[in-house]
């Protein structure tokens, strides 16, 4: 692909004030195919948790862009990543979701693997009549790179890539602000919940941080909640009270596309870590407790996000084509948690982020009519970008410096100001990957 | 009537509310304190069971909150409900128990579901389990307990697809 179809995709003038991005970039089959390419099979992927393979030959299988992968404990303990593809002909050779095996046996031709993915077995072998040629190669599931930062598990398929801790960069904090919950570390609740939708990914990584859309995309949330409180019924969350009082709103953008949108709490109280806010403070402190009951929506890009405002959830996604995506929501939780906090844990999280619940499938329907709409060839450059335009500012503000991260710019408004400043890192990002990769 | 046509009787009138987006009857069968249950899945074989510890797609402990869904359903202010779908329920295999507390009645349900706006159909499949009890005005839904076999949502879920 010519580099300059990619330059020409988003149109970055900081300058001049302007900020757009090209339809293309959400309907093109060759963009997308690059994206795969590029950013998901070359780059580092959020692949799980640590707590889903806690023993020894634990397992689970995911995909990294468009490539099945297994992620497996060894006996020595080390999380490792390998491609689910025989070495003889391809087929999967683990089938479930995840589990415990000391070896994964191909169900076709019967070669086996062990738990670190190395061929322990070709059927008949020796009646074979193999040449030294056969002999030379490695029939070991090809190894892709695996590293965790405190129990989140990333993959990259290339090698040749920075370490992860590197590749976070500030977002590091972010994933210490989950982390820390709970002395005894988090979990995820029994109960993913996958759902599709007809639409690019992308929009799926920008609404995470849009803080614009929420009074428009969702008022019949906010109606419900308004409803229960007329009937004293309340069960607050995040959103009960969101319009109350002077709300700050901020975003961060990191190097590597990162980017983190947060937001002061009005009800810190309908929080299910307020239930342990004293041990949390005198454990990691005033700050960063408090930090950990602001809003916070961050995405690790390209393809996880940690969404703490009703509830906390973790949700993983994975493109399938320019206009379709899968996402699989989890619920990750406080270890050892009160009951009380559990019982409002799930509950807000159910309301609010299943696509069963009263807040999701407003988002992806509106994801759906925007790639529908897209497809108007006259109106190919949106104007979704320019908010928060006049105040964004290069490197950290007071609220990045509180909390000690340094991200590349940094915005902070009313709510009302909608800040869409939060996009600009992801594109720059993405064009910079893609137009490498595009260079001939 | 047997106890077989009389819990079928309440199973279809639920269907044709649905259907027929009647919703102060549909809310009409259950009671005031009912359960309304759709279980998520831990993995493959294994639904969750215990809403106060696992994930649940939708988990309502009153009929407050399925009228809360009715309001959002109807209101007007949902982009995801407009416009209205048009649904098939059919139920069958239906199969009922007896016991002091009423009826434990257990059937499959098939709802077929048109998006008209996208003219995109969908089929959901579920075992479902009502717990009817009886009052004045007949009998009352008290538990409704759907398992939804095909899991992997295609962009939402509400009660009309169910």
């Amino acid at each position: 692909m010519n580099p300059a179809r990619i330059a020409g995709l988003v149109d970055d003038r900081p300058a001049e004030g302007v900020f757009r991005v090209h339809a293309d970039a959400f309907r093109s089959q060759d963009v997308f195919d690059l994206e795969m390419r590029t950013i998901f099979e070359a780059g580092w992927c959020f692949a799980g948790l640590e707590c889903q393979v806690p023993k020894a030959h634990d397992f689970f299988t995911t995909r990294i862009g468009r490539q099945p992968v297994v992620v497996q404990r060894g006996a020595d303990g080390r999380v490792r990543a390998f491609l689910n593809a025989c070495r003889h002909k391809g087929a999967m050779v683990c089938h479930v979701q995840a589990g415990n095996a000391r070896t994964h046996s191909c169900a076709y031709h019967g070669w086996a693997y062990d738990s670190t993915g190395a061929n322990v077995g070709i059927k008949l072998r020796r009646q074979g009549a193999y040449t030294p040629a056969f002999d030379a190669e490695s029939h070991d599931l090809r190894p892709a790179r695996c590293e965790s930062y405190r129990g989140f598990l990333f993959v990259s398929l290339n090698h040749d890539v920075p370490p992860l801790v590197e590749h976070l960069g500030g977002m590091a904090v972010f994933l210490d602000l989950v982390a820390d919950q709970s002395p005894e570390g988090m979990e995820l609740l029994p109960g993913p919940v996958t759902y599709t939708f007809n639409a690019n990914w992308k929009f799926q990584v920008e609404n995470t941080g849009d803080v614009y859309h929420f009074t428009s995309t969702h008022p019949s949330y906010i109606d419900v909640l308004a409803g229960r409180k007329a009937q004293g019924a309340e069960a607050p969350t995040t959103y009960s009270r969101f319009r109350e009082q002077a709300l700050v709103r901020g975003s961060f953008c990191f190097a590597q596309g990162h980017s983190a949108m947060w937001g002061s709490n009005p009800t810190p109280e309908a929080r299910p870590l307020f239930l342990s806010l004293d041990e949390v403070e005198a454990r990691v402190g005033e700050m960063r407790a408090r930090w950990m009951l602001a809003v916070r929506n961050v995405t690790i890009f390209p393809n996880v996000q940690f969404a703490e405002n009703a509830s906390l959830q973790m949700r993983v996604i994975r493109p399938l084509g320019p206009g379709r995506t899968e996402m699989t929501g989890y619920c990750l939780a406080a270890k050892g948690e009160p009951r009380e906090a559990r019982l409002r844990r799930i509950r807000q999280y159910e309301e609010f982020f299943n696509p069963s619940g009263l807040a999701t499938p407003d988002d992806t329907t509106a994801y759906e009519d925007c790639q529908a709409g897209m497809q108007a060839g006259q109106v190919d450059w949106h104007q979704g970008y320019m908010r928060g335009m006049a105040v964004v500012r290069q490197g950290a503000d007071d609220y990045a410096r509180e909390l000690g991260v340094a991200p590349q710019t940094s915005a902070h408004g009313g709510f009302e100001m909608g800040d869409e400043t939060i996009f600009h890192g992801p594109w720059r990002h993405w064009r910079e990957v893609l137009m490498r990769a595009a260079a001939p | 009537m047997t106890a077989l046509a009389e819990a079928s009787a309440v199973l279809f009138a639920e269907a044709a509310a649905l259907d027929e987006r009647r919703w102060a009857d549909w809310l009409a069968l259950f009671t005031e304190d009912a359960v309304y249950h759709v279980p998520a899945w831990r993995d493959e074989t294994t639904p969750t069971s215990d809403p106060e510890a696992e994930i649940s797609l939708i988990y309502c402990a009153s009929r407050a909150g399925l009228e809360e869904r009715v309001q959002r359903i109807t209101g007007g202010r949902s982009v995801a409900s407009l416009p209205p779908p048009r649904t098939a329920h059919a139920v069958s295999n239906i199969v009922v128990a007896e016991d002091g507390a009423g009826l434990l009645v257990r059937s499959v349900w098939t709802s077929h579901v048109y998006n008209v706006k996208r003219r995109e159909q969908h089929v959901f499949f579920s075992r479902v389990t009502h717990r009817l009890v009886r009052r004045e005005s007949g009998w009352r839904i008290a538990h409704r307990h759907a398992l939804l076999l095909n899991d992997c949502l295609p962009t939402l879920l509400d009660v009309y697809s169910l």
